[in-house]
């Protein structure tokens, strides 16, 4: 009896400390004394801690487990959920380039025409791509990543963005299909706006086709032919079933327009990506459900308004035209505005937009743009986490959310902040001081 | 049943998608060239919701319909262009012979400013047309010149759908001695036409077969099932075309390959078309006529490339004398500017009366895109596109003054404002704003051609 007790102790022992060793394998780590800023609320002198890549706790009064690695922010660090890019092209490889027309350019490979929707990231990620660095740095931690190309350059996969890693943090395969209104390079179909229009329909006629050999062969026994496998097309399947939504590329209103015509007639789910006059169609939008990762590559302001000479031959024409670029410019950077006005879900997509002029337009929306500082955070947290899917994981801090978010030094808003720790799901990164650093270090 | 209630259905969408803005409008006191039932002095014409109502004297004008006093001014229908590229996103699908899948409905810029400047010469309708780089090349589309309004706007609702075709230099150049694939010769072209026709004729049937074979597999009349014919847009668009439902528009300059294509028009059984350009077209009007074969021209420009030397100004008049149904057209941003004018060359240089003149700008090119049920004469029941001009339209001295599409004011170059730009980018320089067409493209500019990048070199001819 006495060697059963012990033996069931000892047990019951070995049970807690195994399952304590397996949940505390990687120890925790904790900010204290930091400003949190989550969507909506700021916790000054806050407590983050995250264990296995998830938050475990986080506010004022927090208690810091005993094995906690922790790091004093001295109430001068600012903590924001990690920013979420809807649509980035980083680490992505340049398109190939073609000199030559192909042999029939009526009639190019899907590969010369620049239609590869079978393509992964995940597989031709350019690790050495400095952007992945510099998204870090810019408060990114996220991000969905997309090929650069032409009409249908590939898959869209989610990466925990972290360096040179990042290849290997996969959060989520082909969460979408990029598409655009790109013709083929060169003098190879389609070459124009109408014949990228047709060449999608014909695509998803042909896919449809061989997808019905491919079910009418498998119900059947022998005598009926073998279908073909073409992956250009069987890419497009999820999409035809509505399983996959098209990360469309689009700017002006009459393109959106024509997006909605291939929509009607084709029957895919799609998120709009870029979208710089996505607000001419805010109401459309909304009532089709269509979310919009839009663009912040804002344009200049007039040059005629940022250069201090006066113009001696201003002529009433000419006047007229200034007012009208000025309407225009407006126009421009309050689209943001205006689609959160009209209801329509709007996330951020940089799609090829320079991180170096990410804060100069972060500053214009504030200070043109109708946006607050709190809509602007939301903008690269939660909602671009909510049209991706994953708003219930992250895109803000709170405690089970995933531990991706950064330390900057000052609000993000603040022209001389920068990020000295990236946190992506849990694992830190630490940076140097843009302040301590000599000139001609910084980036880009 | 239900096959019924969906076409309803679709028609009651496709008719809430888009509004076309229609209006009313009493212009008193005018001549008014009818163009169908003469010429009438001191007329006025009704217009109400976009149609015209009444055609007589001393009408008076409806609860809150604007009167407008056209005293010693004339009123004629709006300007119809069959061979335009003016509000164009692009021209030329060039990369294949034949890109009939492709619809210029899909390459229209509503906010092209030529489309002001042809309203302030009184064009009201124009025929945007796919270029010449290609044998059959895509769909056309007609449009109302709408100013402001967007593509869905500006289409002309219910106008019959035509398409694209393109003989001789253009196709072989780009095709042939371009890209070294059919057709490199005249005679090429006569056989990438003749066998895409027969592809057509293939496809309808086996796409045919194989729908009312899956049906029957479906409802378990028929063991095994068919295998899949996959749609083919540009094949069915051919189709089309042979079953009488798109009617053709074709680039065309010689003699023979006009010839040529009625032949095989003859052959496959083919009736609407017209002959663009057809400066060779008066060697051979008694066959046109015979054909039922119209004709669109310039009045006098020619030589811009070999297969055009052989031209004369009196191309449309002598088509006229001999019962071609013939319109003038621009191809061009500046010519459309004034076609009055060009119209005008036919009663100066072939002796052609004045209301045939005007008919070559109004009820012909409407016969020719299939609407002259709808504009082209000042007619109860028509449309509402009329123009209000400062004297006789053939006159050099008169201009267009105010441009009515559907009882809508267009244009008024009384109230003519200085900057009629729809769209401004904050980032252009205002020089760089201000260029017309003809100074982009001069009269001899590549209209027909346009993204078909071509150069000529010491060494030949090069495509970009």
């Amino acid at each position: 009896m006495k060697l059963a007790r012990t033996v069931t102790i000892c047990i019951a022992l070995l049970m807690v400390f195994s399952l304590q060793a397996g949940a505390q394998s990687a120890p925790a780590q904790a900010f204290k004394n930091v400003t949190i800023h989550t969507n909506g609320n700021t916790i000054e002198s806050g407590t983050i801690v995250w264990r296995n890549g998830v938050i475990t706790a986080i506010g004022e009064e927090v208690s810091i487990p005993f094995d906690a690695y922790v790091r004093d922010g001295g109430d001068s660090l600012h903590v924001y959920p990690g920013f979420i890019d809807g649509m980035a092209l980083w680490g992505s490889p340049e398109p190939k380039e073609y000199d030559e027309a192909p042999d029939e350019p009526g009639n190019p490979t899907y590969e010369r025409a620049g239609i590869q929707p079978f393509r992964h990231p995940a597989s031709l990620l350019e690790v050495k791509d400095k952007s992945l660095v510099k998204a870090q740095k810019h408060g990114f931690t996220t991000a969905a990543l997309g090929l650069k190309g032409q009409m249908l350059p590939g898959q869209i996969d989610l990466f925990f963005i972290n360096g040179e890693k990042t290849q290997n943090y996969i959060l989520d395969r082909g969460i979408g299909v990029l598409a655009q209104f790109e013709g083929a390079q060169g003098a190879a179909y389609p070459s124009t706006l109408m014949g990228v229009m047709a060449q999608y329909r014909q695509l998803f006629y042909d896919a449809k086709a061989q997808m019905q050999q491919q079910v009418y062969f498998a119900s059947v026994g022998g005598s009926y032919p073998a279908p073909d496998h073409e992956r250009v097309l069987e890419a497009l399947y999820p999409v035809m079933k509505q399983q996959q939504p098209f990360y469309f590329v689009v700017n002006s209103d009459e393109n959106i327009e024509r997006l909605f015509t291939l929509q009607d007639e084709l029957g895919f789910d799609v998120i709009l990506v870029s979208g710089k006059e996505a607000y001419k169609k805010a109401d459309e939008l909304k009532e089709r459900n269509i979310p919009v990762l839009v663009s912040i590559d804002l344009p200049e302001k007039p040059e005629w308004k940022t250069d201090d000479k006066e113009d001696e031959n201003l002529t009433d024409e000419k006047e007229h035209f200034r007012k009208r670029q000025m309407e225009a410019y407006k126009a421009d950077v309050t689209n943001i505005k205006k689609l959160l006005e009209a209801g329509v879900k709007v996330g951020y997509a940089s799609n090829g937009l320079k991180l170096s002029k990410l804060h100069e337009n972060i500053s214009t929306l504030l200070d043109e743009g109708g946006l607050s500082e709190d809509q602007i955070l939301k903008l690269f947290t939660k909602s671009t986490a909510d049209i991706l899917g994953y708003g219930q994981k992250m895109g803000d801090l709170k405690k089970g959310h995933i531990a991706s978010f950064s330390v900057f030094t000052k609000p993000f808003i603040e022209k001389d902040t920068s990020v000295l720790y990236s946190v992506s799901n849990g694992e830190v990164m630490e940076f140097e001081p843009e302040s301590s650093k000599k000139s001609g270090d910084k980036d880009e | 049943m239900k096959k019924i209630l969906l076409l309803v259905f679709a028609l009651c969408l496709s008719l809430n998608s888009y509004a076309q803005e229609m209006g009313s409008v009493l212009i008193k006191n005018g001549t008014v060239i009818t163009i169908t039932n003469g010429n009438k002095a001191d007329t006025d014409v009704l217009i109400e919701d976009g149609i015209i109502t009444k055609i007589g004297r001393n009408l008076s004008a409806p609860n809150g319909v604007p009167v407008v006093d056209a005293s010693g001014k004339y009123v004629m229908p709006g300007i119809i262009d069959a061979h335009s590229h003016i509000a164009a996103v692009d021209v030329n699908e060039w990369t294949n012979p034949v890109t009939a899948e492709v619809t210029m409905e899909e390459s229209v810029n509503p906010n092209d400013i030529n489309i002001y400047w042809a309203l302030a010469g009184g064009v009201t309708t124009i025929n945007l047309m796919h270029g010449s780089a290609n044998v059959i090349g895509g769909r056309n589309e007609t449009l109302k010149l709408r100013y402001g309004a967007s593509v869905d706007e500006m289409r002309f609702d219910g106008a019959q759908q035509t398409i694209k075709f393109a003989l001789g230099e253009n196709p072989t150049r780009v095709h042939g001695q371009g890209f070294g694939v059919k057709p490199r010769t005249r005679m090429g072209v006569a056989q990438v036409i003749r066998s895409h026709f027969d592809a057509a004729i293939d496809y309808r049937r086996n796409r045919q077969n194989y729908l009312e074979a899956k049906k029957a597999y479906e409802n378990g009349e028929r063991e095994m099932p068919p295998v899949p014919v996959a749609r083919n847009l540009r094949l069915e668009v051919l189709a089309d075309i042979l079953e009488g439902d798109i009617w053709v528009h074709c680039h065309s300059y010689r003699a023979d390959e006009i010839t040529m294509l009625m032949r095989v028009f003859d052959d496959y059984g083919i009736e609407n078309y017209t002959f663009q350009h057809a400066n060779e077209a008066f060697k051979v009007a008694p066959e046109l006529r015979k054909h039922g074969a119209h004709a669109s021209v310039f009045s006098d420009w020619w030589a811009y490339k070999f297969e055009v030397y052989y031209s004369t100004a009196y191309n449309a008049s002598i088509l006229n004398a001999n019962g071609v149904i013939t319109s003038i057209n621009s191809d061009s941003g500046e010519l459309i500017r004034h076609l009055n004018h060009e119209a005008a060359k036919t009663v100066h240089y072939g002796g052609t009366t004045k209301q045939d003149a005007l008919k070559m700008i109004t009820i012909n090119p409407a016969i020719q895109l299939g609407i002259d049920d709808r504009v082209g004469s000042i007619e109860v029941g028509k449309d509402g596109d009329v123009v209000i001009w400062s004297g006789h339209p053939l006159s050099i001295y008169s201009i267009a003054q105010a441009s009515y599409i559907n009882g809508v004011k267009y244009f008024d170059r009384s109230e003519d404002p200085n900057d009629m730009r729809l769209e401004v980018n904050p980032e252009t320089n205002f020089n760089e704003t201000a260029t017309r067409w003809y100074e982009e493209n001069g009269r001899h500019g590549e209209s027909c051609m346009q993204g078909a990048k071509i150069s000529f070199t010491a060494n030949g001819m090069k495509l970009h």
